[in-house]
């Protein structure tokens, strides 16, 4: 009796030891890759749950796993830099003078990774599938819709687009990776005849999922994905750009920041995603070959979405601009910054992000006396507490007919910085005497109140969008998108729907239909900034800085601030230039 | 009466030892003194006597986000990463990334994190204790009702339920963390109990008591019980260090109380701040060295009070 | 088949099913009250990455309509059930099309390869040492060491990960820090793999060991102490029985019962609560699977991942039940 539980036990003990190996199905070992020439990425996910699907019509498919990296190539890439939207697959995009009418030129010679032309019908087909989706599912399907009338093959590298409005922006907007990604081109021969919202796009048989990258996908599981170079990729044929260096990249789950500062102090990540100060000083005592955008302070990189608080405008007690005014007033964004950054990122004195292409409309603003300080006036601010009637008890807080002036911020309990900058403004704010607290919620949570205006104040960047031009921000404040609280509203979620606002949406919606770089814009964003700094339905806090480094042991050349020629987000879709560029490092 | 006595040579015996059982009673005067006991005792009521003196000595301001200088280390030690910092007597145990001042953090957090567990733990073990005795004592529909609540919440995942409460609430407080950790605390003590009633309920003592007429509650509460103090206390020190780590565990996932010190929260902010990577040992050792401390203090109780309930323990182990 | 009789059994089968059902709808209900839908959570997800999601508005429409989410509750409800008796839960909604038995397949080996194993090397270690704390013949010195060790009970699992990924991963190089196998390597059933996935499982497996196996120790020492005392113990003693028969068929055999109760108790909340340890590590296991679910509010994947654990821990508690009147004879149902 002993004995045989015994037996049964060790039985069971191997079984389980053996479980996972069985599942994995058995293929053929894929050929060695030297770490030298092999690149290793890091993706911003704690696991990609489904690794086999690569439908990104679909809004949760992940994409940044490699796929829109170095198989996936988009038209065109905006270099932020230089604020020209560079070619790729795309070789030139240009509107008629009404703006309605758009031709796009193809690069001629482009082959998909299993030997078929990339022609006009890809593109053809991509958006006529966009275009046919009734029930708006796909991702960018109600967007090709509100803009597109029809798409039509010209000849095999020409695709005229006629659009309903005019829209200076196309280009910009969803085929130059403006933010992230792009509408990527769908090979016509795989995907005509699947059903789009269920199709998964692999096979491993037939070589899916395909694109016109230097790169083919060789493996995926939820914690990694290996990509090796495609010797045929049409660049290198067609003297578009040489292949690029490295023969394999890697991308991996690294989960937690110790994780990417270990791994990285081991030679064993090159390219990790937004660590904070303290461990990139860390990494770069054990691995001195560890760079960041920038070699001194601050360090970061800008991210074109700034941080803001942004207020609820219809609900009590604030929704008296002047209180919201006051917050303003009492926010000390150089201590924020200090604090919850230690120093690593700007204060922002408008709603845009701080790049060179921003500047003219950054400077309308300031010279109109329209920008925020950048220090606080809390006197200032709390006279306009004091004249809303409200005065201090006994715990300094404000309080008016017995109640306290409470002010409730959510904010995304999934990254250290949002937490650590709106718990640091929550001092600040009870130091003046409003009862701040902030309420860490998941993402779920935190879209779903802020769709259904069911917050009071949040830590957010809903105004995020531009980069090059004023209106992508601007518009997220449109009374077009007022929807009363309760209901889901897309944008303008602060439910800004005053005198001012709609004064303010009717220059936003003049300014939209001027071509891009039309010199009467940056005086209208002056004019329409009036009424945000009257109303505060947002306050502008400080730039969304991102600490990206790169390990120069393998591989030099990674873009920096010295040498900027993309910008270093390894998680875009303008990646491909970082590939094309990296060099593999001479041992010393 | 503390000593188990179960029988499987009927209840003469049994009796003889009960008898023996009062006798030995009286003798508990001096068996309290137990070194173990004391010194557990001591630790914990430092613990808790520390947390108030220094809410009197010391300026738990400190404790909230940017009141103090960035990174310093504790007094004495000199850190080198990221430019020179030394240890200054104005922060003594030194400051971590966001401005907050390590010994504050404790004198608050330490007592926060026990009340966690002490409430948890409580909670609990008394809903488990009950409802354990009710279901095995009673048995028949009563222990039916209780065994499929008790099922039904042993089988459903805690995280998706404490998540749940959190994206509702949005901000969570000591007290609701407590009652939230014990909502998943009582199932497994009232299955455990509820077997071992079981198990005792067909003994010899016990059937004796029935015979001579003894009320239920004077059953389980003079005969049955005593005999499972030991797993008792050890399960309520189980629950209690577990409790305190549950918390830690929840706030580590982002599900904990944001003004409020505790010692899990210190452990979660150090966490998030490679603070092992960057040799700020103090951020995250000086919380996990107190975490440690209580619960050597709660294991000595725990040793000190079986010795105290089971004398022949102690004499094989001095 | 003494202490059980068919009453006892069917009563005892009806609680089964009875639990199964209302857990079932409890997990079903629960996600449902929290605010927002998976449909908001995936286009928050977007949105965190692109900055802002245009016609947001009716991706959300179009996808709830798709999923059936518009429907009224008892609609859903009702459909729900019938996914349960025909344990197919459909597709993920966070990740469709993937269908929720391939996230539960791909994680599920790894869960009950590594963390179960370490679960009952803890569940051994943890009762043997408890059981030798108590034990007359044991060194003193041992005695005394035990304690020490299971002041690792109090450290949070995934600072002890993390401290052990320091250490042996970073400092010493002897393991990997991350992951499940090796970087580039791919899976198959060959030798470098499986060596490499032993590799990688050593240190979560022992972090999940050194922080937990003191609470075993500590409820078996407690049941130890309740036998030692009991008549029978003096009676073996009195007859000379040797000191380790004594140990393993008098002491041991007696007090494990409750811990093997716990066990079962537990075993669910294995699967799904070592989800710290695998982030420590980014490992892909249930408990990642399980927690990004419900960040998600993946319905179908809360309900299939939760339902497998109710399913689990049931039938656990069931043939706990069931067998506990023949190991233990000292005690009988329905015999009032």
């Amino acid at each position: 009796m002993k004995s045989r539980f015994k037996r049964l036990g060790l039985g069971i003990m191997l079984t389980l030891m053996a479980l996972p190996l069985a599942v994995q199905v058995v293929s053929a070992q894929s050929a060695d890759v030297a770490r030298e020439d092999t690149v290793i990425f890091d993706i911003d996910a704690t696991s990609i749950a489904s690794p086999t699907n690569f439908n990104d019509l679909v809004p949760g498919t992940n994409k940044n796993q490699g796929a829109h990296q170095s198989m996936w190539e988009p038209l065109f890439i905006l270099n932020y830099g230089t604020g020209q939207i560079e070619p790729y697959l795309g070789t030139a995009f240009t509107p008629n003078d009404a703006q309605d009418v758009w031709t796009l030129k193809l690069h001629d010679g482009i082959k998909w990774s299993d030997g078929v032309a990339f022609t006009a019908d890809d593109v053809v087909f991509t958006i006529q599938l966009l275009l046919d989706d009734k029930t708006k599912t796909l991702n960018d399907a109600a967007n090709m819709q509100n803009w597109v009338k029809s798409v039509t093959k010209i000849d095999d590298l020409t695709v005229q687009f006629d659009l309903n409005k005019p829209n200076p922006r196309f280009q910009l907007d969803y085929f130059s990776v403006r933010i992230w990604g792009s509408v990527t081109i769908k090979p016509k021969h795989v995907w005509e005849g699947q059903d789009p919202t269920t199709f998964t796009f692999y096979d491993e048989a037939k070589g899916w999922p395909i694109g016109t990258g230097p790169y083919k996908l060789t493996s995926a599981s939820p914690e990694q994905f290996v990509w090796d170079e495609d010797p045929n990729w049409w660049g290198a044929a067609t003297g578009f750009h040489a292949l690029p260096e490295p023969k394999r990249l890697i991308w991996i789950v690294a989960g937690s920041e110790t994780n990417k500062a270990l791994l990285m102090s081991n030679h064993q990540l090159d390219s990790a995603m937004n660590i904070t100060l303290g461990t990139l000083q860390a990494v770069q005592a054990k691995n001195p070959n560890a760079v960041a955008w920038v070699k001194d302070a601050p360090y970061s990189f800008a991210d074109p979405c700034p941080r803001e608080l942004e207020f609820q405008t219809e609900m009590a007690p604030f929704s008296d601009p002047n209180l919201r005014k006051a917050v303003s007033l009492i926010i000390d964004r150089t201590q924020n910054i200090a604090i919850a950054y230690q120093g690593t990122t700007t204060p922002s004195t408008t709603m845009f992000v701080s790049y060179a292409g921003m500047n003219p409309f950054i400077n309308a603003i300031t010279d109109a006396g329209l920008a925020n300080d950048v220090v606080a006036h809390v006197e200032d601010g709390q006279k306009l507490i004091e004249a809303a009637g409200y005065a201090k008890n006994g715990s300094g807080i404000y309080e008016k007919d017995g109640a306290t002036l409470d002010l409730a911020i959510m904010v995304g309990n999934d990254t250290q910085e949002y937490i650590l900058s709106t718990n640091e403004l929550v001092e600040q704010l009870q130091q003046a005497g409003v009862n701040a607290s902030s309420q860490p919620v998941n993402g779920a949570t935190s879209q779903n109140a802020n769709q259904t205006g069911n917050f009071q104040a949040q830590w957010a960047w809903n105004t995020c969008g531009s980069v090059s031009e004023p209106w992508n921000s601007m518009n997220q404040l449109n009374v077009s998108y007022y929807k009363p609280a309760g209901e889901i509203a897309t944008a303008n979620t602060e439910r800004w729907n005053t005198d001012g606002a709609k004064a303010y949406s009717a220059i936003v919606d003049k300014m939209g239909s001027l071509p891009l770089g039309d010199p009467a814009i940056p005086a209208m964003v002056a004019e329409a900034y009036k009424y945000i700094a009257a109303e505060t339905p947002i306050i502008p806090l400080v730039q969304a800085e991102k600490i990206v480094p790169f390990d120069t042991t393998y591989w030099t050349n990674w873009p920096t601030s010295d040498n900027a020629y993309i910008v270093p987000t390894t998680w875009w879709q303008n990646t491909f230039f970082i590939l094309f560029n990296l060099k593999k490092a001479t041992p010393a | 009466m503390a000593t188990a006595q179960t029988t499987e040579n009927g209840p003469a015996s049994a009796a003889v030892h009960t008898a023996k059982q009062m006798g030995r009673f009286n003798r508990w005067d001096t068996p309290w003194l137990n070194t173990k006991l004391l010194l557990g005792i001591g630790i914990i009521a430092s613990i808790l006597l520390f947390g108030i003196l220094g809410n009197l000595f010391w300026d738990t301001k400190l404790a909230l986000t940017g009141k103090s200088p960035l990174n310093l280390p504790p007094v004495g030690i000199t850190t080198t990463l990221g430019g020179t910092l030394t240890g200054t007597w104005a922060h003594p145990l030194g400051t971590e990334s966001s401005g907050r001042d390590m010994l504050a953090l404790i004198i608050v957090g330490a007592p926060n994190s026990f009340l966690i567990g002490i409430i948890a733990a409580t909670v609990g073990m008394g809903l488990g204790i009950f409802l354990g005795f009710t279901s095995g004592f009673v048995g028949g529909r009563t222990d039916d009702i209780i065994r499929l609540l008790s099922d039904v919440a042993i089988t459903i995942p805690a995280l998706l339920v404490l998540i749940v409460i959190q994206s509702l609430l949005r901000q969570v407080e000591i007290a609701t963390i407590a009652l939230l950790i014990s909502l998943f605390a009582w199932p497994t003590p009232t299955r455990l109990i509820r077997a071992q009633v079981l198990t005792m309920r067909e003994s010899g003592y016990v059937q004796l008591a029935k015979l001579s007429g003894a009320s239920t509650f004077s059953i389980m509460f003079r005969e049955i019980m005593p005999n499972l103090i030991p797993y008792l206390f050890a399960s309520f020190i189980g629950n209690a260090t577990g409790a305190i780590l549950a918390a830690v565990g929840l706030e580590t996932l982002g599900l904990g109380p944001q003004r409020i010190p505790t010692l899990g929260g210190t452990i979660y902010f150090s966490i998030q701040g490679a603070a092992l990577l960057r040799n700020m040992w103090w951020w995250w050792g000086i919380p996990t060295l107190l975490l440690a401390v209580m619960f050597v203090g709660l294991l000595l109780i725990n040793l000190g009070f079986d010795e105290i309930a089971n004398p022949r323990l102690r004499q094989s182990s001095q | 088949m003494r202490g059980i009789t068919l009453n006892y059994f069917l009563r005892r089968l009806g609680i089964f099913f009875l639990t199964i059902w209302i857990a079932g709808t409890i997990i079903w209900l629960i996600p449902h009250l929290a605010p927002g839908d998976p449909i908001s959570a995936m286009v928050a997800r977007l949105a965190s990455r692109s900055g802002f999601v245009e016609n947001s508005a009716e991706i959300i429409e179009g996808w709830k309509e798709r999923f059936g989410l518009n429907d009224p509750l008892p609609v859903q409800y009702v459909r729900y059930l019938g996914n349960l008796v025909h344990l197919d839960f459909g597709y993920s909604m966070a990740n469709f099309p993937a269908p929720v038995s391939q996230l539960i397949g791909q994680a599920l080996p790894w869960t009950v390869g590594l963390l179960l194993l370490a679960t009952t090397i803890t569940f051994l270690l943890g009762n043997f040492l408890g059981a030798i704390m108590v034990w007359r013949r044991t060194p003193r010195l041992i005695k005394y060491i035990i304690p020490l060790g299971m002041i690792f009970t109090s450290l949070p699992s995934i600072l002890a990960a993390l401290f052990l990924a320091y250490v042996f991963a970073f400092l010493l190089n002897w393991f990997p820090l991350i992951g499940s196998y090796d970087m580039g390597m791919k899976p198959g059933f060959n030798g470098p793999f499986i060596l490499s996935v032993i590799q990688h499982g050593t240190l979560p497996a022992l972090s999940i060991i050194i922080v937990s196996f003191g609470y075993w120790t500590l409820g078996m020492r407690g049941m130890m102490i309740t036998v030692e005392g009991e008549d029978y113990m003096s009676l073996a003693r009195a007859k000379g029985l040797g000191p380790f028969y004594m140990l393993y068929r008098y002491m041991i055999r007696n007090a494990i019962l409750p811990q093997i109760t716990a066990f079962a108790i537990t075993l669910g909340t294995l699967i799904s609560g070592q989800v710290l340890v695998e982030y420590a590590f980014s490992y892909q296991g249930m408990g990642t699977v399980i927690y990004n679910a419900i960040l998600n509010q993946d319905y179908p994947v809360i309900e299939g991942t939760s339902f497998m654990l109710i399913l689990i821990t049931a039938l656990a508690v069931l043939v706990i039940d069931l067998i506990y009147p023949l190991i233990d004879p000292r005690i009988s149902y329905g015999a009032k």
